[in-house]
């Protein structure tokens, strides 16, 4: 679903688990601005501010890589790294 | 194993939270109770505060709206709806997520069982009866301690706690409202007739039992209250609540 000024919106339901959104702006097929939100856990919560910050300036292919190494020493409930990958990919493919 | 058991009553959604982590900070072995006043909106520390919760209708009513330190989903804390508990622990207690989700669940679940509810833990942070859900709670971990909170449904009001949250309002018919309320249940709608003692007291007996603690009734410390002091002002911030 695109919104408003080229920011792309996207949320995932894990089965069994919880809510992922995620909105995202593009600039040229690279990740200018990203966040997500939701009501899964998280330990420590500061890893995604993390890997926010780390998927700034990423292009779709370099995104797996990324979560591979800022997202180490975390616990996510409700959902798995692989839910975040997938939401983002499923995301910027459709755009 | 001792725990200080604290029986508090209304306080603000700021001051609440700001409680809970000045608890969470010193690590002393604590269960709290305690309510909201005015009642409130809690959004989880990962949820985005504008796409969750109606800001104008909750301030049109008087409605707290506030972030916790911990994850999960919005909850709306109705003033004489519902009864909060926090449960502080040393980390070293409880070195797995889920299993202290799971103990934790247990304990709040014997404790309904001893005002006559068949409640039972299910999926990650639920506790229902019958199927329908009436208690939910949160975990952070920080400061090396556990900090778990978490809301029992008293009374229960679907189409109240719809008009504050920013289900997309088109999607709220009546028939979503009648989902909504299949799915969640509260201590009234099955029939028990208790007050805040007696659930309070079950609920203790249920940590009792399952962990076996020992409870002395306590305060805050002076220092927790001069922390609890400070973090008041983060609750109440925009900076805080609108992070996300």
């Amino acid at each position: 679903m695109k919104v408003r000024n080229g920011i792309l919106k996207g949320e995932l339901k894990v089965e069994g688990g919880k809510l992922i959104k995620c909105l995202i702006k593009l600039k040229d097929n690279k990740i200018e601005e990203i966040r997500f939100s939701g009501d899964f856990f998280m330990y420590p919560e500061e890893k995604l501010e993390e890997i926010e910050k780390a998927l700034k300036n990423v292009s779709i292919e370099e995104i797996e890589e990324i979560f591979d190494t800022s997202f180490k020493n975390v616990e996510i409930i409700g959902a798995t790294k692989e839910d975040f990958i997938n939401l983002l990919k499923q995301l910027i493919e459709k755009d | 194993m001792e725990f200080r058991l604290i029986l508090h009553e209304h306080r603000n959604a700021y001051e609440n939270m700001a409680i809970d982590e000045a608890i969470l900070k010193k690590g002393v072995p604590t269960l709290r109770f305690y309510k909201w006043n005015p009642s409130a909106i809690s959004i989880g520390y990962f949820q985005s505060i504008l796409e969750e919760v109606d800001l104008e209708e909750c301030k049109k009513n008087g409605i707290d709206v506030v972030r916790r330190i911990t994850g999960g989903g919005a909850v709306y804390h109705d003033r004489e709806g519902e009864i909060t508990y926090s449960f502080v622990c040393s980390e070293k207690l409880f070195p797995n997520i889920l299993e202290s989700y799971r103990i934790i669940c247990r304990c709040l679940a014997k404790g309904l069982h001893h005002i006559g509810l068949n409640a039972e833990h299910t999926g990650i942070n639920d506790i229902v009866v019958n199927g329908r859900k009436i208690s939910g709670s949160a975990q952070t971990r920080r400061y090396g301690n556990i900090l778990q909170h978490g809301t029992i449904l008293k009374k229960v009001n679907v189409k109240k706690m719809f008009s504050l949250l920013k289900v997309s309002k088109e999607k709220i018919s009546d028939k979503k409202i009648k989902s909504v309320e299949d799915r969640v249940t509260s201590i009234e709608r099955e029939g028990i007739e208790a007050n805040d003692n007696e659930i309070i007291e079950g609920i203790v007996k249920g940590f009792k039992e399952v962990m076996n603690i020992k409870f002395y009734k306590a305060d805050l410390s002076k220092e927790e209250i001069k922390i609890a002091e400070n973090l008041r002002r983060k609750y109440e911030s925009k900076e805080w609540n609108f992070k996300r």
